[in-house]
C-alpha cells in the first residue's frame, strides 16, 4: 500500500528536490516529498572541555540514525517539513551499554518572505524557518556519551539569505537561535558547571548557530558545501576524567559536503549522499559522518 | 481554492510564529541550586544535650570555655550597641547571608559537604604512558586533584564532619546552660530578631562553633576548598551577629571551641589507617593470588588502561562503633564460587536483565547510580536524611546527632564492606561474561558484597530509628537502591542480598550506641 502510494507520487512528480530546515530549497505547491536518510557518525577523539583526548573505556563511539523525513509544499513559498529519527549508539570498547530508540520529532515551517532579482546575475531569497522538536520516547538523557539525545523540547528560529545565480552557483548564509526546555533526570542531584544542584531539573542553555553554504545547482544536481559553527550559550565543561553531561557547553565547527541527485528518468526519485567532519569543538566528539538518503516526491 | 490555500498558509505561519514566540519568551528556566530550607525554628531547644554521650571527647568540658563578661558590663553593652548599628544599615548581601544561614547551620554545611564530595569524586585520569598518579594531599590543586572523594573516602568524610559537629555542639550546649547568657535579641529590646530566636543561651554561639569545627575539618579533608569554606564560615558568623542571635564574644568563644574540638577529632581521623588504604602492587597481586589459591577467578579491573583497585585496604580503617574483630565477625559468608552453577545462574540473570532492561528499571538504575562525579551513595542518603531533619525542625544539636548516627553507620558499613570485598576479590558480571553491558559506570573494585546495598541497608536502619513512622519507606528505598545495581548490570543478586544483610548487622552497632546515648 505504502509502496504503491510512493510509486504513484514518483510517477506524477515535476521537478523534485529534497529539502531540510536549513536550506533554501522549496517544494512546489502540493508536492509531497518523503523518504529515509541513514546517517553514520563516528568519533574516537573528543574534547573534555577544551582538552582533546581519547578514552580506552569507550574506544570509538558510533551513532547510527535512520530518519524518516517528509516535506510538503503548501505553496511554492511555504513548506512544512517534518522528520523523526531512530537512533542507535554503541561504544567499541569498555562495558557501557549502547542506547537506541525513537528520538525527537521535529516539525518546521519554512517561508520564503522575499524573492527578488539582484543585479542581472541572480535572485535573492529571504527565508524564515520556525521549527519545534519534542522527544517521542522515554530514552535517557543522563547517559552521555551513549544517550541518543537530550530529551529537551526545542524551538528554533532561523533567518536565511540565499543568493542563487543564473549560472547555478548559490550562496546561503543563515543564523539560528534555539531555545531549549529544561530536562528532568531520574536522580535528585547533579554536579555541573562548578556546583552541585540539589534538583532533578537541569537548565538547558540555549544554542545559536551560523551556517555558510556555497553550492552548485544544475538540472537534477545540487552540490552544497556548508560550514557550520554552533555555540551553546552556557553550560559547564566536562570535568577532568568525568562523563559528559546533558547541559555541557557543546560547541563545534563542522564542514559538510553533500550531493543530491534527481534521477533524470525518474524525476520523483532523489538520491542523497554526503559527509561531514568536526574541525574543532568543545565537549563534543570529533566526529566524521557519512549519510545516504532516498526520497520520493510527487504532486498530490 | 487559491484563497483557501493562502489563508491556510497565513494561519500556519501565524501559528508557528506565535508558538515559537511563546516558547522563546515564556517560562523562566533557571534552577535554584539548593534545596529550600525554611528558617529553622527548632521544635525543642534540647536543653539536656550537654549531657548526651560523647563519642571522641572524654567529656563535654574537655575543652575549657571561660566565663563570659556579665550582661551588665560596659563591654557587653558595647557589643549590643554594635549589633544595633549593624542592623540599622543592612546591605542586601548581608540579608542574603542571614536568609541562607537561617535554614540551619548543620543542614547548610551538609549541603556544602555534598557539593564538595561531588566536586572531588573523580578518578585520576591516566597519563600518556597508561599509568595513574594517586592524588597528593600536599598538591591538592594538581592533576589529579586531592582528594578523589570516592565512596569510602566520602563515607569517612561525612562521618568525621558530622561527629565533629556533634561533639562541638554538645560541648557548646554544656557551656550554654552553665553560663546562661541569653541571646542579644532577648537581652535588649532594641535588637531585632531577624531569624527565629529561641530561649537557647547564646554563649558560646552555636553558629560560630559550627563554623569553627567544620572549616577546620574541611581544611584536612578538602584542602583545596579551604578558601571557600573559610568564606562560608565567616558568613555564618556574620549572619549570627546581624540577625540578633549572638554578640562578638558569643562568636569568639564559639569559634575557639569549634576549632579546639576539631583538633581532637582530627587526631583520631588522621591516625585511622586511611593513609595506608591504597596499598601497593605487591599487596594487590597477593589478593588476586589468594583468590586463585581458593580456586576462584580473581577480580580484574576492566578499565583501560587497567586501574589499581579503589582503596583495597580500606577494610582496615578504624570504625566508629565496632572493633576490628567485630568487623570480621559480621563479614558475609563467601560468595558463590565463580565456577559454580549458582554463580552461572546469577550471571545469567544479570545478562537477561540488562538485555531486556525496561525503561522503569533503567530509571531506577540511574536514580541510584551515585557514581563518579556525584555525592556518592552515602551522600544520597544524607540528601534523603536532610529532608526529614528539616521537616522535623530538629535543633542544631539534634540535627548533628542525626547526621552523626547516620554517617557513623555508613562509615562502618563502608569499612566492613571493603573488608569483605577485598577478602573475596570477586569479579564483576562483565568480567565473567563480556557480553554484559552496563547502563551505569562500572565501579573499579570487586563485586561481592554490593557497597550500595550495604550503605543503604545501614542508612535505612538508622533513619528508621530516627523517624520510626517512615521506617518502611526507608527500607523500600534501600531495597530499590540494592536492585538498581542488578538493573545497572554491575552486581549479581547475591551481592545485593548479602550486602543488605551485612549493612543491617553493621548498623546494629550504631543503633546500640544511639539507644543509650541519653538523647531523649
Amino acid at each position: 500500500m505504502l509502496y504503491r502510494a510512493l510509486v504513484l507520487l514518483a510517477g506524477t512528480a515535476g521537478t523534485a528536490q529534497a529539502q531540510s530546515l536549513d536550506d533554501a530549497i522549496f517544494m512546489d505547491k502540493r508536492v509531497l516529498c518523503a523518504g529515509l536518510v541513514y546517517t553514520r557518525e563516528q568519533w574516537t577523539d573528543y574534547w573534555e572541555g577544551t582538552l582533546k583526548r581519547d578514552n580506552g573505556n569507550i574506544g570509538t563511539v558510533t551513532t547510527q540514525q535512520a530518519a524518516f523525513m517528509t516535506a510538503y509544499g503548501v505553496t511554492g513559498r511555504l513548506n512544512v517539513i517534518a522528520s523523526l529519527p531512530y537512533v542507535s549508539t554503541r561504544a567499541s570498547q569498555g562495558v557501557l551499554q549502547g542506547q537506541s530508540g525513537s528520538q525527537d520529532l521535529s516539525v518546521g515551517v519554512k517561508y520564503n518572505a522575499l524573492s527578488t532579482p539582484l543585479t542581472s546575475a541572480g535572485t535573492l531569497n529571504v527565508i524564515g524557518v520556525a521549527s519545534f522538536s519534542v522527544p517521542t520516547s522515554d530514552y535517557t538523557a543522563d547517559f552521555y556519551p551513549m544517550s541518543i539525545g537530550s530529551r529537551s523540547k526545542r524551538a528554533t528560529g532561523r533567518a536565511l539569505l540565499s543568493f542563487q545565480a543564473h549560472n547555478g552557483i548559490y550562496v546561503n548564509a543563515s543564523g539560528a537561535y534555539t531555545r531549549r526546555g529544561n530536562v528532568t533526570l531520574e536522580r535528585p542531584a547533579y554536579y555541573t558547571d562548578g556546583q552541585l544542584f540539589l534538583s532533578n531539573e537541569v537548565q538547558m542553555p540555549d544554542v545559536r548557530d551560523m551556517m555558510l553554504t556555497v553550492g552548485y545547482q544544475r538540472r537534477g544536481l545540487v552540490v552544497p558545501v556548508t560550514f557550520t559553527q554552533q555555540r551553546t550559550l552556557g553550560g559547564g565543561d566536562i570535568r577532568r576524567q568525568d562523563m559528559p553531561f546533558v547541559s555541557n557547553r557543546m560547541n563545534f565547527s563542522r564542514l559538510d559536503a553533500r550531493v543530491q541527485y534527481t534521477l533524470p528518468r525518474l524525476p520523483g526519485v532523489v538520491l542523497h549522499a554526503g559527509g561531514s567532519r568536526i574541525l574543532d569543538g568543545r565537549n563534543v566528539g570529533q566526529s566524521t559522518t557519512a549519510m545516504v538518503g532516498l526520497l520520493l516526491a510527487g504532486k498530490l | 481554492m487559491r484563497i483557501t490555500t493562502r489563508r491556510f498558509a497565513r494561519r500556519v505561519t501565524a501559528a508557528s510564529v506565535l508558538a515559537a514566540g511563546a516558547l522563546l519568551t515564556s517560562c523562566d528556566k533557571s534552577i535554584t541550586d539548593l534545596e529550600p530550607l525554611p528558617p529553622l525554628a527548632a521544635a525543642s531547644v534540647d536543653a539536656t544535650a550537654g549531657n548526651w554521650q560523647m563519642i571522641v571527647m572524654t567529656s563535654p568540658s574537655q575543652v575549657a570555655v571561660a566565663a563570659p563578661t556579665a550582661v551588665t558590663s560596659d563591654a557587653y553593652k558595647a557589643e549590643l550597641a554594635a549589633i544595633k548599628v549593624a542592623q540599622a544599615s543592612l546591605t542586601s548581601a548581608q540579608r542574603a547571608k542571614i536568609d541562607y544561614w537561617a535554614g540551619g547551620g548543620v543542614l547548610r554545611w551538609n549541603q556544602v559537604l555534598r557539593g564538595l564530595v561531588a566536586k572531588y569524586n573523580l578518578p585520576p585520569a591516566p597519563r600518556a604512558d597508561g599509568s595513574y598518579v594517586f592524588p597528593d594531599a600536599n598538591n591538592p590543586f594538581g592533576d589529579p586533584a586531592f582528594p578523589f572523594a570516592n565512596p569510602p573516602y566520602a563515607a569517612r568524610a561525612y562521618s568525621y564532619i558530622a561527629v565533629a559537629q556533634y561533639e562541638a555542639l554538645k560541648a557548646a550546649w554544656h557551656y550554654k546552660y552553665q553560663y546562661n547568657r541569653a541571646s542579644p535579641a532577648k537581652v535588649d529590646a532594641g535588637i531585632r530578631a531577624l531569624v527565629p530566636v529561641s530561649d537557647l543561651p547564646s554563649y558560646p554561639s552555636e553558629d560560630a562553633v559550627l563554623a569553627g569545627v567544620t572549616v577546620a575539618m574541611l581544611q584536612t579533608l578538602f584542602p583545596a576548598a579551604l578558601e571557600e569554606a573559610t568564606t562560608r564560615g565567616a558568613d555564618q558568623r556574620e549572619a549570627a551577629l546581624l540577625s540578633g542571635k549572638a554578640t562578638s564574644t558569643d562568636l569568639a568563644a564559639g569559634l575557639a571551641l569549634g576549632r579546639a574540638v576539631a583538633t581532637l577529632v582530627l587526631a583520631r581521623m588522621t591516625t585511622d589507617g586511611t593513609g595506608n588504604a591504597i596499598g601497593n602492587a605487591t599487596l594487590w597481586a597477593a589478593m588476586a593470588d589468594s583468590a586463585r589459591a581458593r580456586g576462584e577467578t580473581p577480580w580484574l579491573s576492566l578499565e583501560a588502561p587497567v586501574r589499581p583497585p579503589m582503596l583495597p585496604l580500606f577494610g582496615n580503617v578504624r570504625t566508629w562503633s565496632m572493633t576490628a574483630a567485630e568487623v570480621v565477625a559480621v563479614r558475609p559468608a563467601a560468595p558463590y564460587p565463580t565456577a559454580s552453577a549458582e554463580m552461572k545462574a546469577d550471571l545469567a540473570e544479570v545478562r537477561r536483565t540488562t538485555e531486556k532492561l525496561t525503561n522503569e528499571q533503567r530509571a531506577i538504575a540511574q536514580k541510584w547510580n551515585d557514581g563518579a562525579g556525584t555525592y556518592t551513595p552515602p551522600g544520597h542518603w544524607n540528601d534523603i536524611a536532610a529532608d526529614h531533619i528539616r521537616d522535623a525542625q530538629f535543633s542544631e544539636v539534634r540535627a548533628a546527632r542525626a547526621f552523626a548516627l547516620l554517617n557513623m553507620a555508613m562509615h562502618d558499613a563502608s569499612v566492613a564492606c571493603w573488608e569483605a570485598k577485598f577478602r573475596y576479590f570477586n569479579p564483576r558480571p562483565s568480567q565473567l561474561d563480556p557480553a554484559i553491558r552496563t547502563d551505569i559506570g562500572l565501579p573499579n573494585f570487586p563485586a561481592y558484597p554490593s557497597g550500595h546495598s550495604t550503605f543503604s541497608a545501614a542508612a535505612s536502619d538508622v533513619l528508621g530509628y530516627l523517624f520510626p513512622s517512615e521506617s518502611a519507606n526507608f527500607r523500600a528505598m534501600a531495597d530499590e537502591a540494592g536492585m538498581s545495581r542488578l538493573y545497572g548490570g554491575i552486581h549479581y543478586r547475591k551481592d545485593i542480598e548479602e550486602g543488605k544483610a551485612h549493612g543491617d548487622r553493621v548498623a546494629a552497632f550504631t543503633l546500640r550506641f544511639a539507644q543509650s546515648d541519653r538523647a531523649p
